[in-house]
């Protein structure tokens, strides 16, 4: 067999070409769309003031932080105040007592406890107060994928004769189990995720798959219309929350199409 | 002019094929790029008017703002019933009686199966349970069931007419029925081995002793949450 004749510096050439690519994409498809962002919040920042913590003391800096705190919590029960006003049932996420809330006319109808909390970095990053007064609603999902229908409507043709009526009262069709991943977005360019504490999936790792193809082409195409729609903003601050499946399938079917969100951070 | 080896253009097509994949890879995973982008930067936190204030003023505040919230609190609070009120949830066929400070009773029901019974001539009946915040409407003893429409239509039967002897079924809606409007109902069952599964044509079909407890404790005007 003929020895392949593949040169030391072509070898070096491709995968320098290959780091290459990688940096022009990573600037222009990343860092350019993040340092935007970074411009955008700082803007908002210098609005309020240019006074820096660093002039105060640390008793005067924590009790700071306490007033802010306290104050975004009043704000949390302000506006589940108001969504107690609407018919619809709305979703508290209350991050402090790790708790995600179905609330109807300000009545709780359903607490899960949150086991585990993701947090971007963006999301992170952000001064408190903006955090407290841009990205905690209530927001108004405009869009979400999920793992499960919101109605998991059957078709069924009257029976034909009476054995088959009676089949169906013998034995009902027993709803399959389906693992529970859902992406809320809004129009702040946030998105929230309920995604099933479980690791072990409890329907097909296809139907696992199709929703894992799904969130990652909603990021891609997200990504994509912020290089060329003009007021599109380049970064998406992400909150992911993981609640047991049953009470994420709850959730997610409890709500309405275009549910009001709350977070207390 | 020399002609390019089979290998070589079997390498050039791989190279390709390797940078069309790593330039893929880039915008696929872009979000956590944008991840590592935003880690080199950091913002400067702006206390704003706050601080202005001394201690004495700040502590002041939180104190003012922790009595509004107190308020708050109770606001919220007062909007859950006084009376004893019923929460079902759709999903895993559950429900809590309860009042504002305790739970009176909870257990597993039966509700809508989101069957779509198609009839053809564009006859539909879709058999969900209503979610929202429902009243207890009417409460009757040993109710009697008059089939519907779809009950006939179902079972492939001739539909008879409105008051046709032949609509009446007694017995299968168990001994109390709770009267959710619409035609909905909260009631027994024969069927006690299907509760805890969406079976039903959109009432609500509970257990015979927790029948009793729910018809005992709810009133006429008293609230049933359905999610």
């Amino acid at each position: 067999m003929k020895k392949l004749n593949i040169s030391k510096k072509s070898i070096i050439t491709f995968f320098a070409s290959q780091i290459a690519i990688v940096v022009v994409i990573f600037i222009l498809f990343d860092l350019i769309p993040v340092t935007r962002e970074y411009g955008t919040i700082s803007d908002k920042v210098r609005e309020r003031g240019e006074n820096t913590t660093a002039r105060l003391s640390k008793e005067q800096s924590n009790l700071i932080d306490m007033v802010r705190i306290n104050e975004h919590h009043e704000s949390y029960l302000r506006n589940a105040l108001k969504l107690s006003k609407i018919d619809s049932i709305s979703l508290l996420i209350d991050l402090r007592d790790s708790l995600a809330i179905l609330s109807l006319k300000g009545v709780s109808i359903f607490e899960s406890k949150i086991s585990r909390i993701q947090i971007n970095n963006g999301l992170k990053k952000l001064p408190d107060f903006l955090r407290d007064s841009l990205y905690s609603g209530p927001l108004q999902s405009i869009e979400d994928i999920s793992s499960i229908e919101k109605f998991p409507i059957v078709v069924k043709k009257p029976a034909k004769d009476t054995s088959e009526v009676n089949k169906t009262e013998a034995a009902p069709t027993i709803p399959k189990q389906n693992d529970v991943f859902v992406l809320m977005a809004f129009d702040n360019n946030m998105v929230i995720e309920i995604d099933q504490q479980e690791s072990k999936l409890a329907g097909s790792w296809l139907a696992h798959m199709k929703y894992k193809r799904q969130h990652s082409g909603w990021f891609l195409s997200k990504n994509i219309k912020s290089l060329f729609g003009s007021g599109q903003r380049g970064y998406i601050y992400q909150l992911k929350i993981e609640i047991p499946r049953e009470d994420a399938g709850s959730i997610y079917r409890a709500l309405p199409i275009k549910p009001f969100v709350l977070v207390r951070y | 002019m020399e002609k390019p080896e089979k290998k070589n253009i079997l390498l050039i097509l791989l190279a390709f094929f390797i940078t069309v994949c790593v330039i893929f890879l880039c915008l696929a995973k872009s979000q956590t790029l944008k991840e590592v982008a935003i880690s080199f930067y950091s913002y400067r936190d702006s206390p704003g008017d706050l601080a202005q204030k001394d201690s004495v003023q700040l502590t002041r505040q939180i104190k003012e703002t922790q009595r509004r919230i107190s308020v708050l609190q109770k606001r919220i609070e007062n909007l859950s019933p006084t009376t004893p009120y019923l929460i079902i949830n759709t999903t895993k066929n559950t429900f809590v009686l309860r009042t504002k400070k305790s739970i009176i009773r909870e257990g597993i029901c039966s509700t809508g199966s989101y069957i779509l019974l198609d009839a053809g001539d564009g006859q539909q009946w879709i058999f969900k349970t209503p979610k929202g915040q429902l009243r207890i409407l009417g409460k009757r003893t040993n109710p009697v069931w008059i089939k519907p429409d779809w009950a006939f239509i179902e079972e492939n039967l001739p539909v008879p007419s409105i008051n046709d002897p032949d609509r009446l079924e007694p017995g299968s809606l168990g001994d109390y029925a709770l009267s959710l409007g619409d035609g909905y109902m909260i009631h027994g069952t024969l069927y006690q081995r299907f509760l805890g599964l969406p079976v039903t044509h959109g009432c609500v079909r509970l257990g015979d002793d927790d029948l009793k407890t729910v018809y005992e404790n709810m009133e006429i005007g008293s609230k049933v949450f359905i999610f």
